[in-house]
């Protein structure tokens, strides 16, 4: 902006010094953004190259060679059952946890930007904490809490509204459950946080606009909240599809993945390809690329969603 | 009449939210003080073992190196982090061009890619250029973000344009603008960046994982996890090492939260 | 290309350190290793069981520091698992400093890391031990190219033990448990299911630890002498799948999620008998209470499968030297002179932790004939010498692992309703996959 307002007039005696300094200004920008510019392009573009040449290799542990045909791994994805299941769960988690969670968030953001509701940093603050705690930290205490003679198990069975224990991690549907309820206690507090952010720069009178005009808390909801927040929807939407798309820690250490794979997420599955048992680690790398273009296309799609209400 | 059912309606599930979120943290810290069999007996009192437990957990694992790597970790990604993605963030806004905008752009992209499909090669890089089982290997990639530059970016343009023209004519340097001018202004967005990358950094278990292949310099969040792998678990010495794990990041969270917020409006601004 | 990776790290590296070191004058320690092989008169060992593998080694130490004043040894617990993802990630990473001197390896992993990681190992054919004073067939495990790359530990022969006092309130005696068949443990474990309200057995629910014994009993297995998987049409798996089946449905078999709740079912008396490999004998006995009440026999044997014995083996493990040890002569002589040469050793971890000797010599022990106050004053040690002695052989592969994930994968989703044949076939290609 600055240096367009010192070039708008340039005098004939100091354009000379402008030009310069301009041309000054515009490398001290680069060298400012070079340190970071290259350490995403070492840590992210590089590898990301050099895992699609080592997705076109085969071979065990620390012997690879060229594929033939050259796309040997990524015709195997398609046979890949047990990829094929942990791509299933994954989206489990994804269609159903992310919705919840998202309108739980807004709901709480807007329940907490009411300007006559008292105790706000309390409410914040307690909702917000399960951020502090970290994926594997908090996974612990979900098994602890659900193990078959746990805490979960005691409570249901003293409230006799259950005869015997449920063991709930071996058990397909109770197993997948118990890493959703995990995700959504662990994630809501920190969405709700971007909505009240956003919602914050909205001027408040809007709202009570709206109110006077008739409209009852729900329609307010939809017709001037929601709209409003359009980008930030659209912001956590897409943070909390990729972080689904790249669960791993919940799997490894809520679940192990079990029972019969049935909860074990994609990047939990493309760990043990890579470093467990058998590495191969020419098939992670395609299934890393499968899971890329998943992210990329779920992101493109949500992009073009969000642009499309406007 | 409506008003006040929606009164009640509104407090209502706050209090419903705030017990569900605050309950299993409630449950961490009361089994840090009781037996692993009260643990599980579902015993929501505080009890008499936490320095039973204390040192239990002291004689089975190295609890003092775990913090110690953990703090390191966390520490040096987020002093790092701050640096390079503030001075990047700062470098976009303030000296916009269209080749910077497009670099910008590219940079976002990379916010799509998953950790997992660099996460191969970055283990094959770090450990031929023998820096597999170092901190470096473990804070390195999380570093330079697009998310903080992003946040940085949004930031700094609403940082006034007159300070920096006014310092220009004062004949400071532009360096010294960023660091005099532009960071105690941006001070909540320091904040908010600080407590996201911190708790990230703190928390991350997948690649300290892969690269730290040594158990001497495993983190806390390794330390716990290797629990599970144990072959009898004391569930009350595991809540309280779950617990050890999680205040630092409390803390830090409790402290910056006004500034977190702050910093996060600002940015959305 | 790896050069140019070499370069852009290093420099990027270089770059960040000095930063680094600004701000953690402490970052230079994080680059020496300080797990890794120990020096003069210390070994460093990883191994996962702190009331057997890892309780035998500390003994050894003691034995061993009796002879060589100053000699010292730090066993670290690391569970299987790790272990195994330790030795892909430090070859794959070329990190071998990172291995401790000596590292304990499950028997049916060993060929598999040899001939993946030949790197790893050394090789112990000279170490002046005499491999001629274990069976043969244990031997076999660390074998590759004729060279020997492992010392036998346990053997892991598998016993069935039971809390007698729960049989006689059912009207039960061990003999009624002693060389049976599965049909008929079934009937009699529903009956003392009925009267006591105690299931006779449980297991962790993601492992096949169980039906791998019950296959192996009657000298089966996943594959077959090709080493190609053989799980559809395997007919000693069916009847193996119909048993665990059963016994899960009449609740007679108790399902658990982890290895801690495992031992505490019969820790806690929730459960009244395991059945399992011999090393287990060292967590039933840390039940003090039930001191006198245990008893222990040989396990049931498979219905209508030709060479179904009432023997098997679960477990089974071997000691390795790593190839980065700088202390190779004194890990060797250690082994050599403990493991491998000490009946004192064998004397006491056996009666504490169920540690069968494959070591020969061992065999001749007083402790063998020695009636054990825990277990109703029975000889067991002399009981389990002779199961071990007829278990069948083992026809492991280097997918073994893959194939038995694939079948607790398999047997949960029959649990669960699904089509036997169906979930067999898929376990069937799932292991094909992997082996492509």
């Amino acid at each position: 902006m600055s240096t367009v307002r010192l070039t708008a007039k340039p005098s004939p005696a100091t354009g000379r010094r402008i030009v310069g300094l301009e041309k000054r200004h515009s490398l001290t920008g680069w060298a400012f953004l070079t340190p970071a510019a290259v350490l995403i392009a070492v840590m992210s573009f590089y590898p990301m190259i050099q895992s699609f040449i080592l997705s076109l290799h085969t071979g065990r542990g620390t012997v690879l060679h060229w594929a033939s045909p050259i796309w040997y791994n990524y015709a195997r994805l398609f046979q890949d059952q047990t990829f094929k299941l942990t791509i299933q769960n994954t989206f489990i988690y994804l269609v159903i946890q992310v919705p919840i969670m998202l309108i739980m968030a807004l709901i709480l953001a807007t329940i907490l930007n009411d300007k006559t509701l008292r105790f706000k940093g309390l409410w914040r603050t307690a909702i917000f904490l399960p951020c502090a705690v970290s994926l594997v930290s908090y996974s612990m205490v979900f098994r602890t809490l659900f193990a078959t003679n746990g805490a979960i198990n005691d409570a249901l069975m003293g409230l006799h509204l259950i005869d015997s224990p449920i063991n709930w991690l071996a058990q397909t549907g109770t197993a997948r459950m118990v890493i959703i309820l995990g995700l959504l206690w662990r994630w809501t507090g920190y969405n709700m946080v971007f909505y009240l952010a956003a919602l914050q720069t909205i001027d408040y009178s809007t709202f009570e606009a709206a109110r006077i005009d008739g409209a009852n808390t729900v329609q307010t909801f939809f017709h001037v909240t929601v709209p409003q927040l359009r980008p930030m929807i659209l912001l956590t939407a897409i943070m909390s599809t990729n972080g689904t798309l790249q669960l791993f820690d919940e799997s490894w250490n809520l679940t192990q993945g079990g029972p019969a794979n049935t909860s074990m997420t994609m990047s939990h599955y493309l760990y043990q390809l890579s470093f467990q048992s058998n590495p191969n680690i020419g098939y992670g790398s395609a299934v890393s690329y499968a899971i890329l273009i998943m992210v990329a296309i779920l992101a493109a799609i949500q992009m073009k969603v969000g642009d499309k209400r406007d | 009449m409506t008003r006040k059912l929606r009164r009640a309606v509104m407090y209502a599930v706050l209090v419903i939210a705030s017990l569900l979120s605050v309950f299993p943290l409630y449950f961490m810290i009361v089994s840090a003080t009781n037996t692993s069999a009260q643990v599980l007996g579902a015993r929501l009192l505080p009890g008499l073992q936490l320095l039973t437990n204390l040192h239990a957990l002291m004689a089975q694992q190295d609890l003092l190196a775990a913090l110690w790597h953990s703090s390191l970790n966390a520490v040096s990604t987020t002093v790092l982090a701050l640096i390079v993605c503030a001075v990047a963030g700062y470098g976009f806004e303030v000296y916009h061009s269209r080749g910077k905008d497009a670099v910008m752009n590219i940079l976002l992209l990379t916010m799509m890619i998953p950790f997992a499909a660099t996460m191969i090669p970055l283990f094959r890089m770090f450990s031929e250029a023998g820096l597999a089982n170092s901190t470096l290997a473990v804070i390195l990639p999380a570093i330079s973000t697009p998310f903080l530059i992003l946040l940085f970016r949004q930031s700094a343009r609403s940082f006034p344009h007159e300070i920096l023209d006014a310092a220009r004519i004062d004949g400071l340097g532009e360096l010294t603008i960023f660091v005099r001018m532009f960071i105690p202004t941006m001070r909540s967005t320091f904040a908010a960046a600080a407590v996201i990358t911190f708790m990230g950094a703190w928390n991350n278990f997948l690649w300290p994982r892969v690269i730290l292949i040594s158990n001497s310099q495993q983190t806390i969040t390794m330390l716990i996890s290797n629990f599970r792998a144990g072959y009898v678990i004391d569930y009350g010495v595991l809540m309280l090492a779950v617990l050890v794990a999680s205040l630092p990041t409390m803390i830090i969270f409790l402290i910056l939260q006004r500034s977190f917020a702050n910093g996060i409006t600002g940015a959305v601004q | 290309m790896k050069p140019l990776t070499k370069i852009a790290v290093i420099t990027v590296a270089a770059a960040l350190s000095l930063t680094l070191g600004a701000c953690s004058s402490n970052s230079g320690s994080t680059t020496t290793s300080s797990s890794s092989a120990g020096s003069g008169n210390h070994l460093t060992v990883w191994a996962w069981d702190p009331t057997f593998n890892i309780y035998a080694m500390n003994e050894a130490q003691k034995i061993y520091a009796a002879a060589h004043p100053g000699f010292t040894l730090d066993v670290q617990e690391v569970s299987w698992d790790d272990i195994q993802t330790k030795l892909t990630t430090i070859a794959q990473a070329n990190q071998l400093d990172q291995l401790p001197d000596i590292f304990l390896v499950q028997n049916n992993a060993f060929q598999k890391n040899v001939t993946s990681y030949p790197q790893l190992f050394a090789d112990m054919s000279n170490a002046g031990i005499d491999y001629t004073q274990y069976p043969k067939a244990v031997v076999d495990y660390s074998v590759v190219d004729n060279k020997n790359w492992g010392l036998p530990f346990d053997n892991g022969a598998v016993i069935a033990a039971y809390r007698t006092d729960v049989l006689q309130q059912a009207g039960y005696t061990l003999a009624d448990f002693t060389d049976i068949n599965w049909s008929d443990f079934l009937t009699k474990a529903k009956d003392v299911l009925a009267k006591t309200g105690k299931p006779l057995l449980s297991g962790q629910a993601n492992s096949s630890d169980m039906m791998m014994m019950m296959l192996q009993s009657s000298g089966a297995s996943l594959f077959d002498a090709q080493g190609k998987p053989a799980i559809v049409g395997n007919q000693a798996l069916l009847n193996t799948i119909n048993v665990y089946k059963q016994m899960v449905q009449a609740k007679v078999y108790t399902e658990v999620n982890s290895w801690d709740e495992y031992v505490a079912s019969f820790v806690n008396g929730d459960v009244a008998g395991v059945i399992n490999g011999c090393w287990i004998l060292g967590s039933i006995q840390t039940a003090k209470d039930q001191s006198g009440k245990w008893d222990l026999t040989d396990m049931p044997a498979l219905d209508g499968v030709p060479g179904a014995t009432n023997y098997s083996a679960n477990g089974g493990s071997s000691w390795a030297i790593s190839a980065s040890s700088k202390n190779f002569a004194l890990a060797a002589d250690f082994l050599k002179s403990t493991f491998a040469g000490s009946t004192q050793l064998y004397d006491t971890i056996l009666p504490s932790s169920g540690a069968l000797a494959n070591w020969i010599p061992a065999a001749k022990s007083d402790v063998y004939g020695q009636p054990q106050p825990f277990f109703n004053n029975d000889k067991i040690y002399a009981k389990i010498v002779d199961y071990a002695s007829k278990v069948p052989s083992n026809n492991t592969s280097p997918y073994y692992y893959e194939a038995r994930d694939a079948i607790s994968a398999a047997v949960t989703q029959i649990l669960g309703g699904t089509d036997e044949t169906k979930a067999l076939q898929q376990a069937q290609q799932t292991v094909e996959f992997a082996m492509q």
